[in-house]
């Protein structure tokens, strides 16, 4: 395909991805560092980098940081190992397997505010788990700041593990045969099959979700809208929901848009090797 | 890896797969059964998994401007499409004509007319508005979306020097930047052109959010057909785009199936774009995120019907093109 005909034909995605994501970061750099309310939308005061400063010195931005931060190192080790555990185990069976299958992506593929409101229902008072726990453990469970970052763990572990579940599973069914028959001849164990040929073979399956897993729960917004119930009492804002509260609750959109680009910067730490990976990929690939 | 043939083994295996699929389910089943209570036994510290009184009154309240007595007609109605739309799937596979897209885009269209014009033959409630704004939005994002997306994918399968990739990086490395950094902007843009809480500032906005998915998904589809196709079609004295429309596009039917389902629940399932560019022209998400706020328990009931109501079309998308989103969600187990 020559030049001509390459450019003509990307150029609608192209521009529209300049117009609509590369204008706006530029819009969003611009705001951070002026002082917008909703009433002064139209005459933004430049202030410097007093966004930046008000942001960084912000006891609600650091609190948020830390449970962001507790999220991901929860969330993404529990779901890639329940995950591959069922992998393991629908790798198995043969009947229902497409029953399983359809059933389980259920959490993953629903709409994530209504996921996060049937979850949250069934704690909530007259909800079966919260009934439950109390007649079967004798525990009365109140939403509290402690048990709504519970709720909001437990169910983004729910609706990711699936992801990663389908990709394992996938990644499993391309195991060679030969290698793992030679094993069983040789009278390997099952844990030696599964630490010497399984995780090697799944190997840049698990960094690939763990790098989708780290990005997305980065992001994790409209989840804590539901379960905080857009109390900020609960304490338990993620970085994007705190975000979403300067832009809409506290109206500071200059400073909203300061903390998105901080955000933006601290993707990189992930991003940049992520990218430097695939376009090694792309360049021996092409 | 070869199977356990210990019957205990495969029973444990059994029994732990179906407490997955209880917990996998128990929320949206929950809801289900919330959903059918009067708001007194929604209430109740001691749920009752059966036994109470079932109603569809919180889905009259719901979706109609009138009470639940009158509701009957509307909910046989529905059932009859919900039946007519499962007939067609099981038939589809049945008879060649009906497979064809040509067909299946007919049936949706005639789908979407039906939702659009009951309005005026029924009152319907707020709901039902934010209802046809989901799917407008979400039609609307899907067609754009994949439209440019093919004729981009392709280019970027078929082009092997280095500015391909460069756009191929560029639009993963915007992809996964947090939306906040758009949304704000869009807001701010949105406001001094006048498209503030409209439908078409929704769609293409969500084009844009979405598009980098889209050309990366397509491009991989598109690699898997071989070159020698569409050359075989210039040689014949085609040019690229008739080629292209003519020969790859009907190859490439599964794998745009399959991103047309992911931009679809991309624009169905998005929260954070609507609630901040929309005042009054809500989508579902936004209008089900007011129901949880507060603690009035009189809420309970009407927001699990809202839920089950939301969800239905999704169910419908998982029980028809399970295969499909199975393909693209391991799409990156494939393509490593």
């Amino acid at each position: 395909m020559n030049d001509k005909t390459f450019f003509t034909f990307v150029s609608p995605s192209v521009i529209i991805m300049v117009l609509l994501m590369v204008i706006p970061l530029i819009t969003a750099i611009v705001l951070g560092f002026n002082f917008v309310t909703y009433s002064n939308l139209e005459e933004p005061q430049f202030v410097g980098l007093s966004n930046y400063i008000d942001m960084l010195t912000d006891p609600g931005f650091w609190s948020s940081f830390s449970f962001t931060f507790i999220y991901i190192v929860t969330v993404v080790p529990c779901s890639l190992l329940l995950g591959f555990g069922i992998a393991m185990l629908l790798d198995q069976v043969r009947v229902f397997r497409g029953f399983f299958i359809a059933t389980a992506l259920i959490p993953h593929i629903i709409t994530p505010v209504v996921g996060a409101l049937m979850y949250r229902t069934m704690f909530d008072r007259s909800g079966l788990y919260w009934y439950l726990l109390r007649a079967v453990f004798d525990y009365d469970f109140v939403m509290t700041t402690t048990s709504v970052r519970f709720l909001i763990i437990t169910q983004g572990i729910w609706q990711v593990t699936p992801f990663a579940m389908i990709t394992l599973f996938a990644g499993l069914q391309t195991l060679p045969k030969q290698l793992m028959e030679a094993a069983t001849v040789d009278g390997a164990t099952a844990v030696q099959k599964l630490w010497h040929i399984i995780l090697p073979h799944l190997k840049s399956l698990f960094l690939f979700i763990t790098l989708m897993g780290i990005m997305d729960a980065y992001r994790v917004l409209d989840q804590v809208l539901v379960m905080t119930k857009q109390n900020p009492l609960f304490n338990a804002d993620t970085l994007m929901y705190y975000n979403y509260r300067v832009a809409t609750m506290f109206g500071r959109l200059g400073k909203a848009n300061a903390m998105s680009i901080l955000t933006v910067l601290g993707i990189f730490v992930v991003l940049i090797p992520f990218l430097r990976v695939t376009y090694k990929q792309q360049m021996e690939s092409r | 890896m070869e199977k356990v043939k210990n019957p205990i083994g495969r029973a444990l295996i059994f029994l732990a797969l179906v407490l997955l699929v209880v917990y996998s389910i128990m929320p949206f089943a929950w809801s289900l059964i919330t959903s059918l209570k009067y708001p007194v036994e929604a209430n109740n510290p001691t749920p009752k998994l059966w036994g109470f009184k079932a109603n569809l009154d919180n889905y009259a309240d719901l979706w109609l401007y009138m009470k639940g007595s009158e509701f009957v007609p509307y909910a046989i109605g529905i059932l009859v499409i919900m039946v007519a739309i499962v007939a067609f799937a099981i038939l589809s596979t049945k008879f060649e004509w009906m497979s064809k897209p040509k067909t299946n885009m007919i049936a949706v269209a005639g789908l979407l007319l039906v939702f659009l014009l009951l309005p005026k033959f029924a009152s319907m409630s707020k709901f039902y508005g934010y209802f046809i704004n989901s799917v407008i939005v979400t039609v609307g994002t899907l067609v754009i979306s994949i439209s440019i997306g093919c004729v981009g994918g392709y280019a970027l399968a078929r082009y092997n020097k280095i500015w391909g990739v460069i756009i191929l990086i560029a639009a993963l490395g915007f992809r996964a930047l947090p939306r906040m950094a758009f949304v704000l902007p869009y807001y701010y843009i949105g406001q001094f052109t006048h498209l503030y809480d409209t439908r078409i500032l929704l769609i293409i906005t969500m084009v844009a959010i979405n598009q980098p998915f889209t050309i990366w998904m397509l491009r991989s589809f598109f690699m898997d057909i071989p070159k020698e196709i569409e050359e075989a079609a210039m040689i014949d004295g085609a040019g690229r785009l008739e080629s292209f429309f003519k020969v790859i596009i009907p190859i490439a039917w599964p794998g745009i199936i399959t991103t047309s389902l992911f931009t679809l629940l991309l624009a169905y399932n998005e929260f954070l774009m609507p609630k901040i560019l929309t005042q009054t022209n809500w989508t579902l998400p936004v209008a089900i995120a007011s129901y949880t706020s507060g603690e009035d328990a009189a809420y309970r009931a009407i927001a699990a019907a809202a839920s089950v109501s939301i969800t239905i079309p999704i169910i419908i998308v998982i029980i028809f093109f399970q295969k499909y989103l199975v393909k693209g969600l391991a799409f990156g187990a494939v393509k490593g």
